[in-house]
């Protein structure tokens, strides 16, 4: 199957009816963890597949950025759901999810430290071990820091993608939202990262809530966040931008206009 | 600031988070506080897809009532986390009527210990929550007789 190209979208089974109607979808993003190892593919997905739209797996509960070794159970799942979308890559997170027995619900921040570094690579390349396919690695959004980190972020994620040979899944929404709480330019952050080694890039919208601003999936996506898809695009167009919405889904008409807006900030031709 | 104890600084952080433990030395409290008030959010969303009539009968107050409830709980998945959110109502005399009959239609279809995942009767059962009455009958449950109102 061909590398992401394009505007694509998240599909979730809420949206599959808007999704099989998108005329010139390319590329679809599917949460792993959601289909199971032994198929079938849920029906939405199985009809884009027949039609050539590229899919890609998106594991969220792997913990790469975990202390410990990643569950091979996990591995084999995202490794299965690969063969089973016939995909060319799969993307997780730079991350923890658990620890010490336990499940955090959500991605969580590494120490930008050399330890984390090395338990990051250490459990990328058992990953990779067993992966049918390359993979893309996204850097999450978090409202904190830890308080020792050794590197800054762009040091931290070179270190990790040149050590790992992994690919990068860039989400603009969270260079946006990074920016905004834990400070910093997100320009110069562009600037510094290896954007050569982007495989598709995230959008998605979020809102201010309690003096922060949350990368919620669920609202709009921002001027801002525009914007810096087309600060980055202007650098180096990514190959594929993907549009992350995770429920409070709006009527098909305020979301075709969401993808229109996204081709319109990068120059990809409209999928609606 | 320790250091080489990445798995024991990365538990520490979460018990913060998910189960009511003190801040680790040297983080920030207020983003932290954000965080674990997002996280919170984001279970009562997740847990309200899977229980959609308790959620839907406490309306407005769903969110409130279930962050008071699971701050400091540790999530357990969205089945169990609403099992145990709706027979804490339940036990409380707070559990309206559409949450009852959800939850009696549960207790009919699945043996649940509070500890380990449900597990389906195989044989045919009954739910009672709320004067609500559920039957599992060959894996189908059907509502007898609905909750008080």
């Amino acid at each position: 199957m061909t590398g992401p190209a394009g505007v694509g979208i998240g599909w979730r089974p809420e949206i599959a009816g808007f999704v099989a109607e998108l005329p010139g979808l390319r590329f679809v993003e599917v949460i792993a963890e959601s289909v199971p190892a032994t198929g079938p593919l849920p029906d939405g997905l199985a009809a884009l597949r027949e039609r050539g739209v590229t899919v890609v797996p998106h594991g969220v509960r792997l913990s790469l950025g975990g202390a410990e070794a990643i569950d091979p159970a996990r591995v084999a799942h995202l490794a299965a759901v690969a063969d089973l979308t016939g995909a060319p890559l799969v993307s997780e997170h730079i991350a923890f999810v658990r620890a010490g027995g336990l499940e955090a619900g959500h991605l969580l921040p590494l120490p930008r430290s050399r330890e984390a570094v090395a338990a990051v690579c250490a459990n990328v390349t058992r990953a990779q071990a067993e992966l049918p396919v390359p993979i893309a690695l996204e850097p999450i959004a978090a409202l904190f820091d830890w308080p020792d980190d050794e590197l800054d972020e762009a040091a931290f994620l070179t270190e990790i993608l040149e050590r790992t040979g992994a690919l990068l899944l860039l989400d603009v929404a969270n260079v946006y939202a990074n920016a905004r709480n834990r400070g910093g330019d997100p320009l110069a952050l562009l600037d510094r990262l290896p954007l050569e080694r982007i495989a598709y890039a995230h959008v998605a919208g979020g809102a201010e809530q309690g003096g922060f601003y949350h990368d919620t999936h669920t609202d709009p996506v921002p001027r801002p966040v525009l914007d810096l898809v087309g600060e980055l695009c202007a650098r180096r167009r990514p190959p594929a931008l993907l549009l992350e919405r995770d429920g409070h889904y709006p009527p098909a008409d305020v979301l075709r206009t969401e993808l229109d807006a996204l081709a319109a900030a990068s120059g990809f031709p409209a999928v609606t | 600031m320790s250091t080489g104890d990445l798995a024991a600084r990365q538990a520490a952080l979460v018990a913060a988070l998910v189960a009511g433990a003190p801040l680790p030395p040297g983080f920030a409290a207020e983003p932290v506080a954000a965080a674990r008030t997002a996280l919170l959010r984001k279970r009562a969303g997740e847990v309200a897809r899977h229980w959609p009539l308790l959620a839907a009968g406490l309306g407005a107050r769903w969110p409130e009532l279930f962050l008071h409830w699971a701050d400091g709980r540790p999530g357990a998945g969205s089945l169990r986390d609403g099992w145990d959110f709706a027979r804490h109502l339940r036990d409380a005399g707070t559990l309206p009527p559409l949450g009852a009959e959800e939850l009696a239609a549960r207790e009919a279809g699945h043996r649940y210990d509070g500890q380990a995942a449900p597990r389906p009767r195989p044989l045919p059962a009954w739910g009672r929550a709320g004067g609500a009455v559920a039957v599992q009958l060959a894996g189908r449950v059907r509502l007898l007789r609905p909750a008080r109102r």
